[in-house]
């Protein structure tokens, strides 16, 4: 079988028959999804489709109410008891960027990128410093360090967040509608930041209505309508010849905008 | 009515003494009434039922029921269960239990109102429930219910006239024993009422520039 073939490619996450429901509003049946190493899944799809859902299951900001979760080997079943530590080291593998950013306001950049690798990797305050001036020169940021963010462009916020997660060096960056919020000008220093993070190999999972990243960068496509994955596989080709006919009706209604 | 404004400034002097224990009746009520409405405020949302009822008792009969009901029970009350405190002891266990109860509810909302998504940033990053707590919900918290903790504690000073029913000589009994003993009622309150007012405008004027200046990175 092919766990003997050598070129066998890892999987970092592996998310397997995940299903939830708000009451009677199901938003997730059965979806099942592997993203190998280097890799960078786009996910797209209507709103409402669930797909910031199976994003934000990845990393247990919501319970699923079945299925299972696997990243970097740490496994999480949803229908059995999930222990704290388990949780922490399956969250320390998945480094999470949000669409507002969510950085820590009472806090200079540099505080907001440091401490968490101060608590969560147990560094020194100098270790964790460098770190996080090491980062932020390479995001073009490294003046803004002693800033506050509300002083900082929603651009130079989510750079801000990207370094924050990268911070704590994880196995895979989730990316849930990381530009949604800002101008298509501002949006565009952050894709690019993000097509450089794909080139230097890191695996990605990305939430986006970025039809052109979606297209350019992305290896693996998923298209998702009413809590199913409906269509997935190269981005072109589903771009190109899509299968479903919802895909096709999405698809349309996004390129003709 | 002429020697209104000297007999003001003769009385004024010897209310000091009387404001000094007003201000450290205050000061006792913060002290240990500020860690148990920071307790309580964790108290009354938390899943623990235990801790949960005792926290809602404890904060509704203190904003249920007036400061000076509690203060009388507590002086004239627990003697009845063999408990007799001191006239400064039973005032400040009252106040501090006012104290709890008011400043429970103004931290509660202040810890509230920390945006979800920063809740969601630390829990993403894989920070442990006490360092976003220490670290993330308790210093964004504290900060925006700093201003109305200040507030409430000019009315606490306000509220400690109440220690004069039960014979603690603060600013308020003090202005009454000069009234009464000189019949000069008028310009003893209203030099209480100076030195109540020197305390308490000033207070609120630096708790509006804490709010300002608190909310600078907002």
């Amino acid at each position: 079988m092919s766990h003997t073939a050598p070129t066998k490619i890892r999987n970092v996450v592996q998310v397997r028959n995940l299903a939830k429901a708000y009451g009677d509003n199901v938003v997730l049946r059965d979806v099942s999804l592997s993203v190998p190493e280097g890799s960078v899944t786009a996910m797209i799809g209507p709103s409402g489709a669930g797909k910031s859902t199976v994003l934000r299951c990845m990393n247990l900001l919501e319970k699923p109410d079945s299925g299972e979760i696997e990243i970097d080997g740490h496994v999480i079943n949803a229908r059995k008891k999930i222990s704290p530590k388990n949780l922490a080291a399956l969250r320390r593998s998945a480094g999470m960027v949000f669409q507002h950013f969510n950085l820590f306001p009472h806090m200079t950049v540099l505080r907001n990128i440091s401490l968490p690798q101060e608590r969560i990797l147990g560094r020194s305050r100098d270790e964790a410093n460098t770190k996080t001036m090491e980062l932020l020169t390479r995001m073009g940021l490294g003046d803004k360090a002693d800033h506050y963010p509300a002083r900082c462009s929603g651009g130079q916020q989510q750079r801000i967040a990207i370094a924050r997660a990268l911070a704590l060096g994880p196995r895979v960056m989730l990316f849930d509608e990381p530009t949604s919020a800002l101008d298509p000008e501002v949006g565009v220093e952050v894709l690019e930041v993000m097509k450089e993070l794909a080139s230097e190999g890191m695996t990605m999972v990305v939430v986006t209505h970025e039809m052109g990243f979606a297209a350019n960068v992305s290896n693996e496509l998923v298209v998702m309508a009413d809590g199913c994955i409906i269509e997935s596989g190269d981005p072109r080709q589903i771009m190109s010849d899509p299968q479903h006919e919802r895909t096709r009706r999405f698809l349309r209604a996004v390129l003709e905008r | 009515m002429n020697a209104l404004l000297p007999d003001i400034a003769t009385i004024l002097p010897t209310l000091l003494g009387g404001l000094q224990i007003s201000l450290t009746l205050t000061f006792f009520s913060l002290l240990f009434g500020l860690p148990f409405g920071m307790l309580f405020s964790f108290g009354v949302t938390a899943d623990n039922k235990i801790f949960r009822y005792i926290s809602v008792f404890f904060v509704e009969v203190g904003r249920g029921a007036p400061a000076l009901v509690l203060l009388q029970l507590m002086y004239y009350g627990l003697p009845n269960v063999q408990i007799t405190l001191t006239s400064l002891v039973s005032a400040c266990l009252a106040l501090v239990w006012t104290t709890a109860a008011y400043t429970a509810e103004l931290i509660r909302g202040g810890i509230q109102s920390v945006p979800h998504g920063e809740i969601e940033g630390s829990d993403a990053l894989g920070m442990s429930v006490r360092d976003r707590l220490r670290f993330i919900v308790i210093p964004q918290g504290m900060r925006i219910a700093l201003p109305s903790l200040m507030g409430f504690a000019v009315l606490l000073f306000q509220a400690t006239s109440l220690a004069y029913t039960v014979a603690v000589p603060e600013l308020m009994s003090q202005a009454y024993s000069t009234g009464s003993s000189t019949f000069k009622y008028l310009p003893a309150f209203i030099a209480a009422g100076l030195l109540y007012a020197a305390i308490s405008i000033p207070a609120t004027w630096l708790s509006v520039l804490t709010e300002k200046r608190l909310s600078r990175h907002l």
